[in-house]
């Protein structure tokens, strides 16, 4: 089964035009103050969710626009963001 | 009859309430670690809980390719113990292996590729691990079907040839390993999943699976591509992992062509012949994280290109199966081995990659070195958890891998 994703510019397209950016890790980290486990945590860390996660993707083959969505990794397609989330 | 056979590893045993040691996974590294803590330890009071079927994971899915000529000092002696391991094996579990040592190419594709192949091969040598750097004549000489012209998209400079490596059945290992398990007393519980880690005061005490709550004084994770996700999911721990799907494949039977595993890290593909006469072939990743295990048709194409740009005998030939499984990949391409930090009594054993099959039967070892003694063997410790927040990652590739297309 293939993935498609929506880019918010350019609409619903094949997902092999996308990079994937990774888990979404929230805002980075301010250099003040910032522990060597703190940074390691933002910069490799996972959480590796066996379901709906939060991720970075760029539009790499089309617009080249960097955006967040949701994707069921036990399914391997894009959901709606669940409502807990909001 | 057929419906009086039991299992190698006996029948389905009871649950018991309490173990010495649970292990969640019923793949190799569970397998192995439990057969050596039997083995070497007399520890046999020893549960491994698996969601499925032993072998259900990338044990009963992987291209069995085993060899030792990795890149860092680190790593090349882990894989030399596990390769001399295979004929141990064997007799010991009085189980056909069928480690058949044809010896690995590592196709060379620019004089860049060669002079770090020069290196890594230094790196075997020193270690007393046969390896060494071949030209394209050559190349041809032990595999007359390479095409070693220059009109291929990569063409071939030269091979990094390692003749103890080859390959090695993995079912067979996994059964053999069940097999070794059950006879020590080890109970094997499949059909039985791992729902929840138990800590009390910084200790482990137990495991709740969908068959009931067992206690424990160890519990360790070695569930292949699930490891990350169930180690946060279970005690919020996150782990420098991302989980890919991996495909494979086989062609139709044919004639004996291909005496080598032969790969190739320019055009993302291996292959080797089997004993019954089929090209399996894999080597690519998905280019995101998921669990699906599917396979899809990008791979396919680009599987049969790759082949027949350089083995071009292989045109017209189909691909008779393809399949999928998880590889946990770390950004070094290392492995996470630790323990008792920092919870006292928790294991893991993850981010294996591709390269879990042929390190299983090592890993097994020292592994069940470290849990039956409570430290950590010296050749497990560059694999802690904490390289990652000091900066002392393993370099088995030249620079992080971060899974994207172009890699
Ligand atoms: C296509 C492919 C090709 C590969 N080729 C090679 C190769 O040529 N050489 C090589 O060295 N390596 C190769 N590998 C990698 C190798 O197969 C793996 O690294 C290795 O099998 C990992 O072993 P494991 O015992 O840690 O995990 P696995 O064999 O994956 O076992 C994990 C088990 O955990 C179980 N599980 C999951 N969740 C739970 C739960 N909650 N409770 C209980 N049980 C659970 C699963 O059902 C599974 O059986 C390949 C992998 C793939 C997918
Ligand atoms: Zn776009």
């Amino acid at each position: 089964m293939a993935l498609t994703l929506t880019c918010p510019v350019c609409g619903k397209r094949n997902g092999y035009e996308f990079r994937y950016g990774g888990e979404d890790k929230g805002p980075r980290p301010a250099e003040e103050g910032l522990t060597p486990t703190a940074w390691c945590d933002y910069v490799h860390m996972n959480k590796c969710t066996m379901g709906v996660q939060k991720e970075w993707w760029c539009h790499r083959d089309g617009c080249g626009v960097w955006f967040t969505t949701w994707r069921d990794t036990t399914r391997n397609i894009e959901v709606e963001q669940p409502e807990a989330n909001e | 009859m057929f419906w009086k056979t039991k299992p190698l590893w006996g029948n389905q045993p009871r649950l018991k309430s309490s173990y010495d040691v649970v292990i969640i996974g019923g793949g190799l590294h569970a397998l192995a670690t439990a057969y050596f803590l039997a083995r070497d330890h007399g520890i046999t009071d020893v549960a491994i809980i698996e969601k499925r079927f032993i072998g259900f994971g990338a044990a009963g899915r992987n291209t069995a390719i085993v060899r030792a000529n990795q890149r860092t000092q680190y790593n090349v002696p882990l894989y030399k113990d596990a390769l001399d391991l295979w004929p141990v094996l064997t007799k010991e579990l009085d189980f056909n292996l069928m480690f058949n040592n044809c010896g690995n190419l590592n196709l060379m594709h620019s004089e860049a590729a060669m002079k770090a192949a020069r290196m890594t091969i230094a790196t075997a040598q020193f270690h007393g691990v046969e390896s060494h750097l071949i030209d394209a004549k050559e190349a041809k000489e032990l595999v007359p079907a390479l095409n070693i012209s220059e009109d291929i998209t990569f063409p071939i400079h030269g091979a990094m040839f390692h003749p103890p490596g080859g390959i090695v059945r993995h079912d067979a290992v996994v059964w053999g390993l069940a097999k070794g398990c059950a006879k020590h007393g080890v109970h094997i519980h499949q059909q039985t999943e791992a729902t929840a880690i138990h800590t009390e005061g910084g200790k482990v005490t137990g495991v709740t699976t969908s068959r009931g709550r067992i206690h424990a004084r160890q519990v360790l994770v070695s569930a292949g591509g699930y490891s990350a996700g169930l180690i946060h999911q279970m005690l919020g721990i996150k782990l420098p992992i991302s989980v890919l799907t991996i495909q494979a494949m086989v062609t139709q039977p044919l004639k004996p062509i291909l005496d080598h595993v032969v790969s190739s890290g320019a055009y993302h593909c291996y292959a080797n012949q089997t004993l019954k006469g089929e090209i399996a072939t894999g080597a690519h990743m998905d280019q995101w994280p998921n669990y699906t295990t599917q396979n899809t048709a990008h791979y396919i194409k680009h599987q049969a290109e790759s082949l027949s740009d350089w083995l071009p005998c292989l045109r017209g030939v189909k691909f008779m199966r393809i399949w999928g499984g998880l590889a946990d990949m770390t950004p070094d391409m290392a492995p996470i081995m630790d323990g008792n930090d920092p919870i006292d009594g928790f294991y893991m054993d993850c981010g294996w990659g591709y390269f879990g099959f042929k390190s299983c039967s090592a890993v097994g070892k020292y592994m069940a070195q470290y849990m039956a003694s409570g430290h950590c063997p010296e050749i497990l410790k560059p694999f802690n958890l904490r390289r990652y927040e000091n900066h002392q990652l393993m370099g088995e590739t030249a620079a992080l891998v971060s899974y994207t297309p172009d890699n």
